[in-house]
């Protein structure tokens, strides 16, 4: 277990700068996940960690030692691929020896760390088998245990559950956490599926262009999103435009005009206070709207458009006034009481309404 | 693979490249551009046009090369596409067996095919014995001039690759493309027509240049038809006196010249062109089985085609055993006496030994060039990787004849290439000759298993604690190894039964290889020609038994082996 530092970290493959001045700091035993919509720099961030690319300028510590340049062989890093990379031409077994091999032990120590390797992921008894003979699921455990029977400093995850089915990932999402806290491992887990990155991680970093947009625990993220991509990429938002009317009593909140009238909003992002006429966003949660009988503060009204009930919530649309569409999400719904047509008024705390700058 | 071990590679392939490809054809160009007094002067190669000899050679080889090609298109489309969709008994042996001639030497075919397409051939003893031909009026099926038994040995010879090159394209092609089609309403026929063909053309028209280029340079077949009115033959003959005769410098450059632009058109032909090998299949291909008579029907087309392309092949056997065969169906006496004789004969175990020797050493040193330029192709970022790998290609377009002459007009006294000849021994000038005609399929099959070989399977090794040499070892060369071995197969084989080189290169009797020896054998009285049968078939039999070995090794993978 080791704790990692990015400093200023930049890579350009051509013309096209992928990551750009990346400074980030990943603590012993940590889950960390890096998160973001394809081409955003995780995975190119990840394979600097473990060696595949060495940056253009900035450097890569692991604990005290810098390994900006170190090869992958020398890292001590363990990587779980996308595709597994399960060498076909090795029984299972061969495939968890090999890390063991490279590290020169002892064969009788080889094969029992192999075999307790194994049982950790459930899969004891099947080393003799060809890779081809498994399942999805028992191919992604083979991979799990190569990558953690070598005791690795740190263990890296590259979208390791996207080629399995929804029951499974499900499963494995648990399963690796499980065995990451077990090991007390350093574990970053690159994903673009915010719920694996939100029920997983210690803390996560949200990333776009080459930089990291956000970093911090998924309910600060999720609660404190400090731009309009980390609201829209992080769970479900509905964004209007609005104007800052001006300060009122609350420290940490403004009053900002918007076409469905004057509402109260709160600041998230530490140090900013957006002047009067300031140009700004607010970012709203589905699931923090409720369908009200009469107006109050921090409210709109519009025409109810469509309404699904899902079992667990009831998700409603609405065109307001202004044209714009906003999405409800009600958990627990009684009943379907509203129909398409109807009028309703949607109000929300001051607290769940949220300014991003422009 | 470092920048640095990359980069010397590159720098180790090009210059032997410079020294072993370049030079050659440089020397050869230079003397038939430069008169003898050091002016550039077009006369020789306007005299190759001016004399009709020459020119009707040009034309012969053409034709040759024209027929040649529509005869393996013939053969093996109808096969391909039937092997590729469906399934019919016998499917997988039938469709090794379709390449066993690739293995088979061209010009002792050509023996065989005398034997039972000659005047005096079997054929036509069936034929008198039948009743249906009087024996006072033989039929030359060979054609005046022999012409059409060259053709007909080229064909039966280069259909492989055709049928190769076809349903390697048909393999990759992606079902879900004709399914597509299908479930847009368009049937099965027209599928193929408006689909399946244009879409594997580049693979049709790649295979068909090969053989074209082939049959038009090829030399082997007819020497042994003895029909010298082709520019081959007609080069061969002028071996005797180069110096101070530029003509048949000029001839080799007009030859190339030609091939060049027949090389050079097939490639632009396809340029940009991503459609077909480009894509990845989405989805699985299910053979449709083929009941009863239609399965019986597809398996004997393989089967014709197969025994159409042994039969030079049997001829050569019978004629390794025949004490006495005119006129007659089979021989009259069988006899062993040749085998032993060749067994026994100082030219014979020589030449065995020679082209054992020429050709291990070959393919070893193909082996390793090519594992070191697949690395730098496949895996490394060295800027400039492209012109290595279309440098790697290059020996595919130059006829092995022009090759040969380049070696052996530049390995004489004097000139750049003498150090090569170790006194009389031309060992070092065939491994390198061999090595460098076969490098392109070392090169090719070791990129393809290369490219097959996800990069993370690398990685993976390296996160673990594997550096680059032992990965290398212990990860990407398994998984290479069946490509390796195929690509290695290929040129051992081809080296075991190179005659262009081996014919102009290997000047002494002591250091003849197999081809040479069989030539020299067959021209000769008495019982050569029996010998040169006999020799013949040792080196059938031991090329059989490499592949078949080669197909223990392998398992089930043996006609993947073929599919490069």
């Amino acid at each position: 277990m080791v704790a990692i530092q990015i400093k200023h970290l930049s890579k350009r493959f051509g013309d096209n700068t992928v990551l750009d001045r990346i400074d980030l700091q990943i603590e012993a035993g940590e889950m960390f996940f890096l998160l973001g919509p394809s081409g955003c720099g995780k995975t190119t961030l990840l394979r600097h960690l473990a060696g595949f690319y060495w940056p253009d300028e900035g450097s890569v510590w692991f604990g005290e030692q810098e390994v900006t340049r170190v090869p992958p062989y020398q890292r001590g890093t363990a990587m779980m691929f996308q595709s597994y990379a399960l060498w076909p031409h090795l029984t299972v077994a061969e495939n968890v020896a090999f890390g063991l091999e490279e590290r020169r032990l002892p064969r009788p120590e080889v094969s029992m760390r192999v075999d307790e390797a194994l049982d950790v992921v459930k899969l004891g008894g099947l080393g003799e088998r060809r890779i081809q003979q498994l399942s999805g699921g028992q191919q992604q455990r083979v991979a799990l245990a190569r990558a953690l029977v070598v005791r690795p400093h740190c263990l890296l995850l590259d979208e390791p559950l996207s080629n399995l089915d929804a029951q499974l990932r499900l499963e494995m999402r648990s399963e690796i956490r499980r065995v990451c806290k077990e090991f007390d491992l350093t574990a970053v887990y690159v994903t673009h599926d915010q719920e694996e990155a939100l029920s997983m991680a210690d803390r996560l970093a949200v990333m776009a262009g080459g930089r990291l947009a956000q970093v911090g625990t998924p309910q600060a993220v999720y609660r404190n999103p400090v731009s309009r991509l980390v609201a829209g990429f992080i769970g479900e938002t509905n964004l209007f435009q609005g104007r800052v009317l001006g300060p009122i009593d609350r420290e940490d909140s403004v009053m900002v005009q918007t076409e469905s009238g004057p509402m109260t909003a709160r600041i998230t992002i530490p140090d900013w206070r957006p002047p009067i006429g300031e140009a700004v966003w607010l970012s709203l949660r589905p699931e923090a709207i409720r369908l009200e009988s009469s107006s109050s503060a921090n409210s709109f009204s519009g025409e109810l458009i469509e309404s699904m009930y899902l079992g667990a919530t009831a998700q409603y649309r609405l065109r307001l006034e202004s044209g714009q569409m906003l999405c409800i999400a009600e958990s627990n719904p009684a009943g379907m009481s509203r129909s398409a047509g109807q009028t309703v008024i949607a109000s929300t705390r001051p607290d769940d309404l949220i300014v991003l700058p422009e | 693979m470092s920048p640095l071990l990359s980069r010397a590679v590159y720098l180790l392939v090009t210059i032997f490249f410079a020294l072993f490809f370049v030079l050659p054809i440089w020397g050869t160009l230079k003397t038939a551009f430069v008169d003898g007094k050091g002016g550039l002067t077009l006369d020789y190669i306007a005299e190759v046009f001016r004399n009709p000899l020459y020119r009707e050679g040009l034309l012969n080889s053409f034709l040759i090369a024209l027929l040649t090609t529509l005869g393996c298109l013939l053969l093996s489309l109808p096969l391909a596409i039937g092997f590729v969709r469906y399934a019919f008994p016998a499917r997988t042996w039938l469709n090794s067996l379709m390449l066993t001639p690739l293995i088979l030497p061209p010009f002792v075919g050509a023996l065989g095919i005398q034997a039972m397409m000659g005047q005096a051939g079997a054929f036509n003893s069936l034929l008198t014995a039948l009743g249906i031909l009087s024996a006072d009026h033989p039929v030359d099926w060979l054609g005046e001039g022999q012409m059409t038994g060259v053709v007909l040995m080229n064909v039966l010879h280069l259909y492989p690759i055709v049928y190769l090159n076809v349903t390697a394209s048909l393999a990759n092609l992606d079902p879900a493309l004709e399914e597509a089609a299908a479930n847009l309403g368009c049937p099965p026929w027209r599928r193929l027509w408006r689909i399946t063909l244009p879409l594997i053309l580049p693979g049709i028209f790649a295979g068909s240049a090969i053989a074209f280029i082939w049959a038009f340079t090829e030399l082997g077949v007819p020497l042994i038809f003895d029909y010298d009115r082709v520019t081959s033959v007609q080069i061969f003959g002028a071996i005797k006196d180069l110096s101070n005769n530029p003509f048949p410098y000029a001839l080799v450059v007009v030859l190339l010249f030609f091939t060049t632009i027949f090389y050079a058109g097939s490639k632009l032909m396809f340029r940009g062109d991503v459609s077909g090998g480009g894509g990845r299949a989405t989805t699985g291909r299910s053979l449709v089985p083929l009941s009863g008579f239609r399965g019986m029907l597809l398996s004997g087309g393989f089967l014709l085609v197969i025994g159409l392309a042994l039969m030079p092949h049997i001829g050569v056997l019978l004629l390794s055993l025949a004490g006495d065969w005119y006129g007659t169906m089979l021989p009259a006496r069988l006899t062993l006496a040749h085998f032993t004789g060749a067994l026994g004969h100082d030219l014979t175990l020589s030449a065995i030994a020679n082209s054992l020797k020429y050709a291990s050493l070959a393919t070893l040193l193909d082996v390793v060039l090519g594992i070191g330029m697949a690395w730098v192709l496949v895996r490394s970022q060295l800027k400039g990787r492209q012109w290595l790998d279309a440098m790697a290609m290059l020996p595919l377009a130059v006829p092995g004849i022009v090759m040969a002459f380049g070696y052996l007009a530049l390995s004489r006294e004097g000139q750049p290439l003498h150090a090569l000849m170790l006194g009389e021994n031309p060992l070092l000038l065939l491994v390198v000759a061999y090595a460098m005609r076969r490098l392109p399929y070392v090169v090719r099959s070791a990129a393809a298993g290369l490219q097959q070989v996800s990069p993370t399977l690398e990685e993976a090794a390296q996160n673990l604690g594997a550096p680059p040499l032992r990965t290398l070892w212990r990860i990407t060369l398994p998984l290479v190894a069946p490509n390796l071995l195929a690509g290695a197969l290929l040129a051992f084989s081809f080296a075991m039964l190179e005659v262009s080189d081996s014919m102009i290169l290997a000047q002494q009797t002591l250091y003849f290889p197999i081809t040479k020896a069989i030539y020299s054998l067959s021209s000769a009285l008495g019982d050569g020609p029996g010998l040169a049968a006999a020799l013949g078939v040792w080196s059938m039999v031991f090329l059989t038994i490499t592949l078949l070995g080669a197909g223990v090794v392998l398992g089930r993978k043996l006609g993947a082996l073929f599919r490069v």
